[in-house]
């Protein structure tokens, strides 16, 4: 498997082939903890913030929203204490990128907390982990361990008045904990539901106090936002979309693997034809689901000779969406229609259940895909597939409903024939 | 008066909430005070807790949820409604190694589909059943973060990725 | 809640509604309908059901109006094909493994989801796939459980924790696979049933009642409960001369309780169509002979002669008449005419635990509401246990506290449940109650901390709540304190009165009626309950008694009504008191009369007739009235309950100007006027308090355990005693092997549980 960046400096990847690279020295030895010093020593709180804005660096979890901004609405006068959680629940199908940042830069995400703590003035932050990346969460403790014997973390960080703390919690299987204010009930002992928002958590978020949730992927790009300044970092890639961004390569390609990408890389094509060497075995492109299992599908005819830039207005132009850059790619061997029954199941099982669309809506949809498949399939179940879609989008509690409406109504639009051979096909 | 009493017909066997407490080492109460000190709120370390009392004792058994609640003083409930919303807690016996293969999309459309069935005539069991020797539990689960690496399965913690039918021939006469 | 108006558009009518309205309750009120299941006004907001989707301008998307606040120039719409779309599509998916059985449902024909469908359901059902199956099942002796027709509203999950503060039922499993329940199937809880009650649906029923009944061949009666003193009102479903159930469901009643009952309000009915109501009027002809059945010209002649001998022998006194604050106002008012005004003796008094007349008769202020509880700022709660003697009342201050942010100070010996929502708790030694009341009297006196055995840090703290306290200030009290210290809390409005806030009392006396008894001036007379049996046979040779006399009392002198001549009892059921009596008269119930009580509010509320009197019995006053008739005076009531109360309205002052019409609406209860007294100069009561005080030991050891859920609802009683499950669960609510029942099956009651009555009732 490939991980490295294409077209631009390996910058969150910088580390991960070194040897040892989770270790404090090798960290060191690389520039590490050097952002977090100049912050510390030569910055306000608002001036990170301003950095951070500046870098238009905007959200990798999937909402892509933009970071600095989030960051500025934690009220600075409130007296309720604050708190930084990041999530690395990566639990999207299709996204693996966070997994390699813990597992072989584990401290670069520490330092990217620190810093984010030190400007939402948080004394307390959580690393909010997937229950299945036990061993990943093995791996932070050990850094955590390593960071607070070399005075990075803990009391009175190199020297300074500052002094912050970072733990590691486990969740326990389940998808919807990903969704930030789930993640905060978890985190808080109860059921994974999520809340209402508002208030949002940045106003009220764990244990009802100031609390800024950001990936992992997000919280490692700050330290070297604050080493190149933001506007240098805002210019590796376009004016909306600042940065480098990880792309979770898996399925029918030569080489998947975790690819850094400068914002609005050209083009999709290339980099499926080129970057990650074309299709297995010959075979021709079918689909592609950019970015994780809750856009849009997308279809060769989508990709090839389009010129799709990959950033959030480049994808969206093309008719999908960044999301969490799970790149999927399907060759001509698959059945949308399976596939899509697959992702149908996935969001079924991971539905929390607390609202009547998605949880009474991905059931029936999941009998119907079940049924369709038994050869028991309707010539109106396309249209009842598209009305119940519709009777979830946008009306469910929290977004699962949404992305599990999205891909079986992109897949029966993109990829037609694949429906209808199953339903025509049918004895009914 | 009214309702004239009938007997009830024993059916199913339910559970029974002994009053039985799960106790646990010195180390291990080390271990959980540990994860209660990171939180200001105690409820939050339910989760890790919770996960310590399933590795000690196989999974939450009526004693170890009497703990739980006890120790995070939590009504019994708090435990069991927490318990239940998680798919990696487990409230029945399950295997002592436990296969969890990733059905989601990238796993499936890379071969996961040989991989089970290879696995499930191994053992001679279906997906979601545990070895008459209690050994091995074969469940299907969602998307375990291994895309690229397709198809794999998790066993207990452990990730076994980039799988063949060898590869798993090899990986399953390892366990004991 | 701010109360500046704002505008707002809904369906381009505009509307000014008051600031920080919700946009739900604005539409229904403007007459906009709005459906839902999960939004349940004062509990936990939920938004899970979806159903109440509306479409607001410059909002992305539809919104649910159960969680959107007014803001002043909001433009809303909650009609248009979208929304009808969205909303009928919820109630298909709500619908969609919902099982189809609303022929053999118990709530078919009152059940919401069923009335939604009608207004807002598709005409063909879509959902042609399985259904998902989940078993039926009991939950306890009083609830089954059909998860099947579940729809999530989480109601029941909701009160039980925000009313209740128990949290014994909850949500499991996850997605699809939610279901309502409890860790190992078996509900241990205090057994209140309001779970059942707020079920929207058939999926928690009444165990108890399953199968016995459709709503529709119901005819329903609304009525004051008749066991503890908060007078929740209900309504009797009777079919047939039988009582079936009795529910609080608001459709039909909307009183202070809303939906809330308790178990015993809910579940403690049987005894009204009990196979062992007296059947007739009996007479023992000699001592230690037998009771034997006459017919009632019979016996109140009988009685009529022996009182007249009685009295011509040895003067008017020595006839105890004695009243009950288990019986409405009516009865222990023609009872205390018959006292005073026919057999004109000093002997009388009502069967009460204590008597709160000290508290009256120094009353300086308002007895606080359970409205006023909701929204009080500040409650002080010395000695009692209102979440098992007053369940409404503890459910008021829970709320008060959790959703209002009220200040709870509870001063007990006993660690009770109420603890979970105390500000502060002052763990005091068992009976230094009064000592406690001194310390709010103002009293700096160092002793008092010791005696309370409390630091004097936490008197201070007190005191600092006390003078701080801004809104509506309640003091609660239970039968604890001292004929003195009653006379110190009366006071308390005058005492602790200043700018900004009220001082409002809530005793918590233990029966339904035990106010109105002490209005009818029950308690007036020259001896209380415990005196008069000390005179038996003595001063007092004969006592007419309306109801039984407390265990307590009889305990403690077990012969003394073997002592008297002659021995007259009205009673529901063969009683501890009714061994002695030379004659008994079948007495009807409160289901089978008109009447009114006064509960621990001072709201006077209505008893209706739900059905005829089971058996010979007759309605308390009636047989009063019959009695005096026989004696010569007639009260000129008729047959009318109105006539008696009208008569109550004209003698009582509290109750002047009343009249039954006026008492019609259950959701505007009329308070009545009890005397205010002026300022009353304390030294002598606290005096001799102090002295009391004074004397008692410093505290010792302290009770640390909290007292079992259940302890005193589930006590048996003369009542009680005739609902099997009571015996049940007094017995520990054991397990059945299983909790698994086909539809036909009722819940068993082992004849080997059955506990030997602790006549408490
Ligand atoms: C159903 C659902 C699942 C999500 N899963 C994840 C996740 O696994 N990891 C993640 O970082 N964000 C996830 N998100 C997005 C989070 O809600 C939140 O937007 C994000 O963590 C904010 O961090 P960011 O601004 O750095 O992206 C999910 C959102 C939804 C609605
Ligand atoms: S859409 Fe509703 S049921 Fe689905 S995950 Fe969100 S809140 Fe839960
Ligand atoms: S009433 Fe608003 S979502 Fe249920």
């Amino acid at each position: 498997m490939f991980i490295g960046a294409i077209g631009c400096e390996p910058l969150q990847l910088r580390r991960v082939l070194l040897e040892n690279s989770r270790t404090l020295d090798v960290y060191r030895q690389n520039g590490g903890y050097e952002a977090l010093r100049t912050v510390l020593t030569s910055m306000s709180p608002d001036d990170v913030i301003n950095e951070v804005k500046k870098s238009a660096l905007r959200g990798r979890g999937g909402a892509g929203f933009p970071t600095g901004m989030k960051w500025s609405f934690v009220p600075k006068d409130s007296p309720k204490a604050k708190y930084v959680v990041c999530n690395a629940d990566e639990s999207e199908p299709g996204t693996f990128k966070d997994r390699y940042l813990l597992e072989r830069d584990p401290h670069l995400l520490i330092e990217g907390m620190l810093i984010a703590a030190y400007a939402l003035g948080a004394k307390l932050n959580y690393i909010y982990t997937r229950g299945e990346y036990r061993y990943l969460i093995d791996i932070m403790d050990e850094a955590l361990k390593e960071a607070r014997a070399g005075g990075f973390l803990g009391a009175n960080i190199l020297g300074t008045e500052f002094s912050s703390e970072v733990y590691t919690h486990t969740g326990a299987g389940a998808y919807i904990c990903g969704e930030e204010t789930a993640l905060l009930s978890s985190l808080e002992g109860m059921r994974g539901h999520p809340r209402m928002k508002p208030p949002f958590p940045a106003i009220s978020g764990l244990y009802a106090c100031p609390t800024v949730v950001n990936n992992v992927e997000t919280l490692t790009a700050v330290p070297d936002i604050i080493k190149m300044g933001g506007e240098a970092y805002q210019k590796l890639g376009t004016e909306k979309s600042g940065g480098t961004k990880l792309w979770s390569v898996s399925g029918h390609v030569n080489r998947p693997g975790v690819y850094e990408l400068p914002m609005g890389y050209d083009d999709m094509e290339k980099f499926i034809m080129e970057d990650c060497q074309g299709i297995r075995d010959g075979k021709k492109l079918k689909a592609v689901i950019p970015g994780g299992s809750s856009v849009y599908i997308m279809s060769a005819e989508d990709i090839i000779g389009k010129d799709v830039r990959m950033d959030y207005e480049g994808i969206v132009a093309a008719g999908s969406m960044v999301g969490s850059g799970g790149f999927i790619v399907m060759d001509e061997t698959v059945d949308v229609f399976e596939s899509t029954k697959n992702l149908t199941e996935f969001y079924k099982h991971e539905s929390c259940g607390w609202c009547t669309p998605c949880r009474e809506g991905t059931d029936w949809l999941v009998k119907v895909f079940k049924r369709v498949a038994n050869g028991g399939g309707r010539p109106e179940d396309a249209q009842l597939l598209l009305d119940l879609c519709d009777n979830i989008e946008g009306k469910s509690f929290c977004p699962l409903g949404d992305a599990a409406a999205w891909p079986i109504q992109s897949a029966i639009k993109r990829f037609p024939e694949d429906f209808r051979k199953h339903l025509t096909g049918s004895v009914v | 008066m009214s309702a004239q009493p009938i007997n009830i017909q024993p059916r199913s066997q339910p559970v029974d909430i002994g009053r039985e407490v799960a106790s646990f080492s010195p180390e291990i109460e080390a271990e959980i005070d540990r994860h209660l000190a990171k939180y200001p709120v105690t409820r939050s370390a339910i989760l890790p807790l919770m996960f310590i009392v399933q590795r000690e004792r196989g999974y939450l058994d009526p004693p170890g949820v009497a703990y739980l609640a006890k120790r995070l003083s939590l009504r019994i409930t708090d435990i069991w409604e927490v318990a239940t919303f998680y798919s990696m807690l487990h409230t029945e016996p399950v295997g002592k190694h436990h296969i969890q293969i990733c059905k989601t999309l990238s796993c499936k459309i890379m071969g996961e589909p040989k991989i089970t069935e290879h696995v499930c005539s191994k053992l001679g069991i279906k997906p979601g059943e545990t070895t008459a020797d209690g050994k091995f539990t074969v469940s299907l689960v969602e998307c375990l973060g291994s895309c690229g690496t397709a198809p794999m399965f998790q066993i207990g913690f452990d990730y076994y990725e980039d799988l063949t039918t060898a590869k798993v021939d090899r990986i399953l006469d390892s366990l004991t | 809640m701010s109360t500046e108006p704002i505008k707002v558009t809904i369906n381009a009518r505009e509307f000014e509604v008051p600031k920080g309205a919700r946009l739900i309750d604005v539409c229904r009120d403007k007459g906009f309908d709005i459906p839902s299941f999960c939004y349940y006004a004062d509990l936990a907001l939920q938004a899970s059901c979806r159903m109440c989707l509306v479409r607001i301008d410059k909002m992305p998307k539809l919104q649910t109006s159960c969680t959107i606040i007014c803001t002043d120039g909001m433009v809303v719409s909650t009609q248009s094909d979208e929304i009808e779309k969205a909303q009928r599509s919820m109630l298909e998916f709500l619908l969609a493994n919902h099982p189809l059985d609303c022929p053999v449902c118990d709530r078919g024909g009152e059940c919401e989801l069923q009335e939604m469908t009608f207004d807002w359901g598709n005409l063909e059902e879509r959902f042609t796939e399985q259904k998902n199956y989940k078993p039926e099942r009991f939950l306890s002796p009083i609830g089954a459980n059909d998860p099947q027709r579940c729809i999530l509203c989480k109601r029941c999950t909701r009160v039980c924790d925000e009313w209740m503060g128990e949290d014994a039922i909850e949500a499991g499993g996850r997605g699809a696979h939610t279901v309502i329940g409890t860790y190992g199937g078996w509900l241990d809880c205090s057994q209140c049933g309001n779970c059942i009650e707020v079920c929207p649906t058939g999926t928690l029923l009444d165990a108890t009642y399953r199968h016995q009944a459709r709503p529709w061949e119901l005819e329903q009666t609304i009525s004051t409960c008749t066991y503890c003193s908060d007078g929740c009102q209900s309504s009797l479903g009777s079919r047939a001369g039988e009582v079936m159930r009795v529910v609080a469901r608001d459709r039909y009643v909307n009183g202070i309780n809303g939906e809330f009952l308790c178990i015993k309000g809910r579940f403690g009915h049987p005894f009204v169509n009990h196979e062992k109501r007296l059947r007739t009027p009996m007479i023992r002809y000699q001592k230690g002979g037998k009771l034997i059945p006459a017919t009632w010209d019979d016996a109140i002649r009988h009685v009529a002669q022996r009182l007249d001998a009685i009295d011509a022998e040895h003067g008017s006194n020595s006839i105890g008449v004695v009243g009950s604050p288990r019986i409405t106002n009516e009865a222990n008012f023609v009872l205390r005419k018959f006292a005073t005004e026919l057999v004109g003796t000093e002997n009388y008094t009502a069967t009460d635990a204590f008597s709160l007349r000290p508290f009256f008769d120094n009353l300086a202020g308002q007895l606080a509401t359970h409205r006023d509880i909701r929204y009080a700022s500040t409650i002080v709660l010395i000695g009692g246990e209102p979440e098992e003697l007053q369940p409404l009342t503890g459910k008021q201050i829970r709320q008060a506290v959790r959703n209002g942010g009220a200040k709870l100070i509870v001063i007990n010996a006993v660690p009770i449940r109420l603890l979970e929502q105390a500000a502060q708790f002052i763990h005091i030694a068992p009976g230094a109650e009064d000592a406690a009341v001194l310390a709010i009297g103002g009293d700096e006196d160092d002793r008092i901390a010791r005696k309370l055995g409390v630091e004097e840090a936490a008197l201070q703290t007190l005191r600092q709540t006390l003078s701080e306290a801004q809104g509506d200030l309640i003091f609660m009290f239970g039968g604890e304190l001292s004929a003195e210290a009653q006379i110190v809390m009366a006071q308390l409005p005058q005492t602790l009165a200043a700018e900004g806030r009220r001082v409002l009392l809530h005793p918590l006396p233990l029966y339904n009626n035990s106010v109105g008894a002490h209005d009818m001036g029950m308690m007036n007379g020259a001896t209380d309950a415990g005196q008069m049996l000390a005179a038996c046979g003595q001063d007092v040779r004969a006592i007419y008694i309306a109801g039984s006399f407390l265990t307590e009392h009889l305990h403690l002198q077990p012969d003394a009504l073997s002592k008297l001549d002659f021995l007259v009892v009205q009673e529901l059921f063969e009683t501890a008191t009714t061994a002695f009596a030379d004659v008994v008269f079948p007495a009807a119930s409160f289901a089978e009369i008109d009447g009114t009580f006064t509960n621990n509010d001072g709201l006077v509320q209505r008893v209706r007739q739900s059905i005829p009197p089971v058996n010979q019995s007759k309605s308390d006053w009636m047989i009063t009235a019959q009695l005096a008739a026989e004696l010569g005076v007639d009260f000129g009531f008729q047959l009318s309950s109105s006539a008696v109360f009208s008569a109550i309205a004209a003698e009582v002052p509290a109750y002047s100007g009343l009249r039954y019409p006026l008492l019609k609406d259950e959701t505007r209860p009329i308070q009545v006027k009890h005397a205010i007294a002026d300022r009353r100069d304390l030294t002598e009561a606290l005096g001799t308090i102090r002295e009391r005080v004074g004397a008692m030991p410093d505290a010792g050891e302290k009770i640390l355990d909290s007292p079992e859920v259940g302890h005193e609802l589930f006590k048996i009683g003369t009542l009680t005693d005739k609902v099997p499950q009571f015996h049940l669960l007094a017995a520990g609510n054991p397990r059945p092997d299983t909790v698994s029942i086909s539809p036909l099956y009722q819940i068993t009651v082992d004849a080997s549980l059955r506990l030997e009555g602790v006549l408490s009732d």
